[in-house]
C-alpha cells in the first residue's frame, strides 16, 4: 500500500494544508497529453460552461477563465500547445499561505478555493508557483480551476476531460494515469511534466519537444516551493480595513490556534 | 408589392414579449437599414410562433417571406439578408450547435431562395453579443462592416479592408475589434464584384455559399464582426449534458481522423466516384498522391466533436509550405479534380478559391466547361487573353480563378456570372457539356449514382447545397411511421432545424431522439420527433412557396438543368447509370407525397392547413 502524498505532506510539514475527503479518498489525475492536442479550445470553453462563467477571453486566465491553451493564437494556429491551469498540487502553497484557510486539498486531488471563506487577501495568488490563481474584480475573491471537485464527488470526469475530442485529456486514478502517462511518454520518446515539479500534484502532463518549446514552466522539485508575498500587501492587511473585520479576526484566531503556518507564511 | 398579404406579420417581433422566452434564445433580432445606417433591436416573437418556426432556416424563410418585396432583383438594395442561430446553437453542450443560416434571394437563380448555412464560431459570438439573428435591408454608399458586440453595434467604415482576400480581412477586423476572440464573416473579391455564387467565409474553416458574398457585395457589406460574452440561458443543464453526450456517442463512429485527411480524395470516397474533366469520368487513380506529406491539424467547430473542419501545411511539391483552411466537406478538391488538378495543386488551389471567396462548384462547373470548350476547339485563345485552357494547367487556372472574383476579361466576367450563361455564350453542341441546376451549380461531388442525392440536389432551390437523402433504410428513430423510404418529403433539409447536418448519424438507435431531446432540454419544450418533421416540412413548402412568388414550377427541376448532370456515367462502376431514366416521375412522386402538386410545385391547401400555414394560400394549389 502506497502511502497517500497527504499523509506524506503531514508528515514532513506538519498540517500546512486543510486537507478534505469528496468520495472516497482516493486520489485521482488528469493527464494532458501534448502530442494528441490540437488545440481546439473544447476545454477552455466547457469548463466556462460547466462553471456558468461568461463567455469572457479565452486568451487569459481569469476568475472567468480557469484553462489557457497556450499560445494565445486562434485554435489550431499552432503546432504545439500546452494547457496552463491549475495543477493541484500535492503540496499546495496556495492553501499553507491562505491567512483564513480558505483554501483544502482534497485527498481526491482537488485543491479548492472556498469562495465564501476566501477575503481576497492575495497571498494565494503570490504563492502559486504556477501562477494559476486570479482575482475576481467583482467579488474581490481569489478563483482558480477546482478540477471539478462538485462533479468528482458525484464520481464524474472533469467536464474539461469530457469535451477532449481527441482524448488529449484523460482522467482516473493517479496510480493509473502515472502508469498511462509513462508508458505513453516512453512510446513517443518524451517525458512527464508536473509529476516532480513542485513535489508533484494531480495534473500530468506527456510532452515531446523540451519545455521551452510548450512555453511550460521550469519549476524545480522543491515541496512548497519558496514564495514571496509582498511586504506592501502584507501591511496592507494588517493595517487596513482590506479583508475586513471578520477576516482579520477568523486570520489571527487561525494563527493562535496554528502557528506552523504562521511561521510558514511570513518567515519560510 | 409584399408577398405575404394576409400575414399577421405586423406583430410577429412584439414591443413587448407577453410570453416566456425559450431557453437556448438569447432574445433579440438586429435589423439594419444599410442605406440609412439605421440599427433596430427587435425581440423575438412570443413561444407559440418560436416554437412553431423552431431553427435557423426555417425561422429565417418566414421572415424572408414578409419582408422580400416580388419582382426584384437579386442585386436591388431591396433584397433582404435574414440570418438566423437556432436554440442550440451555442449552448455548447452538444454536437453541432454552431449553425447560422442566412436566406435571401439567389443571385445565382434569380429566382429561389437563396440559403447560405455556416458553422465554426460565428453564430455562437453573435449569441455571446446578445442577439439570436440579423436582418440586413437596403444598400450603403460605400464600403462598410457590422460591428456586433456586446458593448456596441454600429457600421463601420471597410473601405481599408475592400478588395482585401478572406485571410487579410478576417485578420484586419480582428485587430481592429481589439478583442482577440471576435468573430468575423467576411466577403472577399468575389463579392465584392457581385460573382453570382461568390461566399461568405467566417472562422478561417467555414463557408455560406448560395451567392450570400454575392448579395452583401451589392449592399457594399464587407463583414460582419461579432463579440460577446454572453450565454444562452438553457432550461435544463444537467438534461441537456446527458442528450449532448447520447448524441455525442451516435456520430462517435463518424469522427474525422487526420488519417482520413492524409489519404482520402475527399467524399467521393465513400462511394468511389469523383467528378474529373468536367465530369466525364469519375474513376479515382492517384489524385491523393503527396497528401500523405503533409501536415494536417483538426480543427472542429464550437464544441463539436465531430471534427469535420481542418487545416494543413503542405509538406511536398512545388507548394511545400503553404497553408491551407477547409471545411466539413472536400467540393473544393473535387472542384480542381475537374479541371485535371491531383495531389496538392488542388490543396493549393482550394486555398486560393476561399481566400477569393468563389463558392467552388461555380467555378468547377463554368470553368469545365471552358476547358472542355478549348479542347473541342469551340473556344480559342482570342477569348482567353493568352490562356491556354488546357487541363492541370496551374497558371491558367490561377489567373482564371483571379480574373472570375474581379469580372476581369471576357471568359472572367462570364464565368463570374455561372456556367449556364457561358453554355448559352457558346451555344451549340457546348449547351449540352453544362452542368447546372436551375443556373446554381450542384455541390461539387459525383452525385450522378446515388439516386436520392440526385433527387435532392435537383428539387433544391438551383445550387443552394442542400443536406438530406440518404439511403434505403429510414433513420433508426422513425422505424415506428408508416410512411417512409427514401422519396419521403421529410428527409431533404428536414433536419436542419439549427444545428449542423454533419453532425447527425440518423442511422443508430438514439440518433435522432437525443438531438430532440436536446431542442428540449435547452428549450424546456417537449416537441416530438413528429412535430420535428412537421418543422422540417414547414422549412421545405416555405421554400418553394418563394420560388413560387417568382415563377418557378415544378417542371424546372428536371428541365432547368444542364444536360451533363442527367447523362449517363461514363466510365467506373456506376458507368451508364443516370437518373433521367425514372424522371420526370421520380420528381412528380416528390411533390405528390410531400402535399404539392406535382406539376406546379404549389401545396395543397390542406397541406397549408395542416402545417399552419394558412397566410400563404394565395401560393397554393387551387384545384
Amino acid at each position: 500500500m502506497t502511502t497517500s502524498p497527504i499523509e506524506t505532506l503531514t508528515q514532513q510539514y506538519g498540517n500546512l494544508v486543510p486537507t478534505g475527503r469528496l468520495i472516497d479518498g482516493k486520489p485521482r489525475s488528469i493527464l494532458f497529453d501534448a502530442t494528441k492536442c490540437i488545440g481546439c479550445r473544447h476545454c477552455v470553453q466547457a469548463c466556462k460552461d460547466w462553471n456558468d462563467h461568461d463567455r469572457t477571453s479565452l486568451y487569459e486566465l481569469s476568475s472567468t477563465n480557469w484553462i489557457t491553451m497556450e499560445p494565445p493564437v486562434l485554435e489550431g494556429l499552432s503546432p504545439l500547445w500546452a494547457r496552463n491551469s491549475c495543477m493541484h498540487c500535492n503540496f499546495a502553497a496556495c492553501a499553507a499561505v491562505c491567512p483564513v484557510e480558505a483554501i483544502t486539498k482534497y485527498e481526491e486531488g482537488p485543491v479548492v478555493i472556498n469562495k465564501d471563506v476566501c477575503i481576497g487577501c492575495e497571498y494565494c495568488i503570490h504563492a502559486c508557483p504556477w501562477e494559476v490563481i486570479t482575482k475576481n474584480d467583482i467579488t474581490g475573491k481569489a478563483s482558480k480551476c477546482t478540477m471539478c471537485s462538485d462533479r468528482i464527488s458525484e464520481d464524474k470526469q472533469p467536464f474539461c476531460v469530457q469535451a477532449c475530442p481527441v482524448s488529449a485529456l484523460d482522467f482516473g486514478f493517479s496510480e493509473e494515469i502515472s502508469d498511462k502517462a509513462k508508458k505513453q511518454a516512453e512510446a513517443i520518446g518524451g517525458y512527464i511534466y508536473g509529476e516532480k515539479e513542485a513535489g508533484g500534484g494531480n495534473v500530468v502532463y506527456v510532452l515531446k519537444e523540451v519545455k521551452e518549446k510548450y512555453g511550460v514552466r521550469n519549476i524545480g522539485a522543491e515541496k512548497f516551493p519558496k514564495h514571496k508575498i509582498p511586504l506592501g500587501l502584507m501591511l496592507k492587511d494588517l493595517f487596513t480595513p482590506r479583508c475586513g473585520i471578520a477576516g482579520k479576526l477568523r486570520a489571527l484566531y487561525l494563527a493562535i490556534i496554528h502557528p506552523k503556518r504562521l511561521i510558514y507564511r511570513y518567515f519560510s | 408589392m409584399m408577398a405575404t398579404a394576409n400575414s399577421d406579420y405586423a406583430n410577429f417581433f412584439p414591443k413587448n414579449r407577453q410570453t416566456r422566452l425559450p431557453g437556448g434564445y438569447m432574445g433579440k433580432i438586429l435589423r439594419i437599414d444599410m442605406t440609412t445606417g439605421k440599427l433596430t433591436d427587435l425581440n423575438l416573437p412570443e413561444e407559440s410562433l418560436l416554437r412553431k418556426y423552431w431553427g435557423g432556416q426555417l425561422f429565417a424563410e418566414y421572415v424572408l417571406l414578409n419582408e422580400l418585396p416580388l419582382d426584384i432583383d437579386p442585386y436591388d438594395p431591396a433584397n433582404v439578408i435574414v440570418g438566423m442561430t437556432g436554440p442550440i446553437t451555442g449552448t455548447g453542450f452538444t454536437p453541432g450547435g454552431t449553425k447560422m443560416c442566412f436566406v435571401y434571394l439567389s443571385p445565382a437563380t434569380r429566382h429561389t431562395l437563396g440559403r447560405g448555412a455556416t458553422s465554426g464560431y460565428f453564430g455562437t459570438s453573435l449569441k455571446a453579443a446578445g442577439y439570436d439573428g440579423i436582418i440586413v435591408t437596403g444598400a450603403a454608399q460605400s464600403p462598410k462592416y457590422l460591428y456586433v458586440g456586446e458593448d456596441k453595434v454600429e457600421l463601420r467604415d471597410a473601405s481599408r479592408v475592400w478588395g482585401k482576400g478572406i485571410r487579410d480581412t478576417e485578420e484586419m477586423l480582428r485587430k481592429e475589434s481589439g478583442h482577440q476572440d471576435a468573430r468575423i464573416g467576411c466577403i472577399g473579391p468575389a463579392g465584392e464584384h457581385l460573382i453570382r455564387a461568390a461566399m461568405l467565409v467566417n472562422d478561417y474553416n467555414h463557408t455560406a455559399a448560395h451567392g450570400l458574398g454575392a448579395v452583401m457585395g451589392s449592399k457594399k457589406l464587407k463583414a460582419f464582426v461579432a463579440w460577446g460574452t454572453k450565454r444562452p440561458r438553457v432550461h435544463d443543464k444537467n438534461r441537456l449534458i446527458d442528450a449532448g453526450a447520447r448524441w455525442a456517442k451516435a456520430i462517435s463512429s463518424r469522427k474525422t481522423t487526420v488519417k482520413k485527411r492524409l489519404t482520402s480524395v475527399g467524399h467521393g470516397e465513400d462511394w468511389g466516384a469523383i467528378t474529373k474533366l468536367n465530369w466525364r469520368s469519375t474513376i479515382i487513380t492517384d489524385e491523393a498522391k503527396g497528401l500523405d506529406q503533409n501536415r494536417v491539424t483538426l480543427r472542429p467547430c464550437f464544441q463539436c466533436p465531430r471534427m469535420c473542419p481542418w487545416d494543413v501545411e503542405i509538406g511536398e511539391g512545388r507548394f511545400k509550405g503553404k497553408v491551407g483552411h477547409f471545411n466539413a466537406g472536400s467540393e473544393w478538391m473535387d472542384t480542381f479534380y475537374n479541371l485535371g488538378f491531383k495531389g496538392n495543386d488542388v490543396l493549393y488551389l482550394s486555398e486560393r478559391i476561399n481566400d477569393l471567396g468563389i463558392e467552388c462548384s461555380h467555378f468547377a462547373c463554368g470553368a469545365g466547361l471552358a476547358f472542355e470548350a478549348w479542347e473541342k476547339g469551340v473556344l480559342g485563345p482570342d477569348h482567353t487573353d493568352g490562356l491556354k485552357l488546357e487541363w492541370g494547367n496551374l497558371e491558367a487556372v490561377e489567373t482564371l480563378l483571379e480574373r472570375c472574383a474581379r469580372r476581369e476579361t471576357w471568359l472572367g466576367n462570364i464565368l463570374a456570372d455561372g456556367p449556364k450563361e457561358l453554355a448559352e455564350e457558346l451555344g451549340g453542341e457546348a449547351k449540352n457539356w453544362v452542368v447546372h441546376t436551375k443556373g446554381g451549380t450542384p455541390a461539387q461531388h459525383e452525385w450522378r449514382p446515388l439516386l436520392s442525392q440526385m433527387l435532392r440536389e435537383l428539387v433544391a432551390s438551383g445550387g443552394m447545397k442542400p443536406q438530406g437523402a440518404g439511403g434505403a433504410e429510414p433513420p433508426a428513430d422513425l422505424r415506428y411511421r408508416e410512411k417512409w423510404g427514401p422519396l419521403d418529403p421529410n428527409q431533404p433539409d428536414g433536419w436542419t432545424s439549427s444545428h449542423c447536418w454533419f453532425a447527425l448519424n440518423e442511422k443508430p438507435p438514439d440518433g435522432v431522439q437525443s438531438m430532440v431531446d436536446s431542442l428540449n432540454a435547452t428549450t424546456g419544450w417537449d416537441v416530438s420527433l413528429d412535430e420535428t418533421i412537421d418543422v422540417g416540412h414547414r422549412a421545405i413548402i416555405l421554400q418553394s412557396v418563394f420560388g413560387t412568388q417568382r415563377g418557378w414550377i415544378a417542371e424546372h427541376d428536371w428541365q432547368d438543368v444542364g444536360p451533363r448532370f442527367l447523362e449517363p456515367i461514363p466510365d467506373g462502376k456506376y458507368k451508364g447509370f443516370t437518373i433521367a431514366k425514372w424522371l420526370p416521375g421520380l420528381i412528380y412522386e416528390y411533390y405528390r407525397i410531400s402535399g404539392r402538386h406535382e406539376r406546379t410545385g404549389r401545396p395543397y391547401m390542406d397541406t397549408l392547413t395542416r402545417l399552419g400555414l394558412e397566410e400563404f394560400k394565395e401560393w397554393s394549389q387551387l384545384d
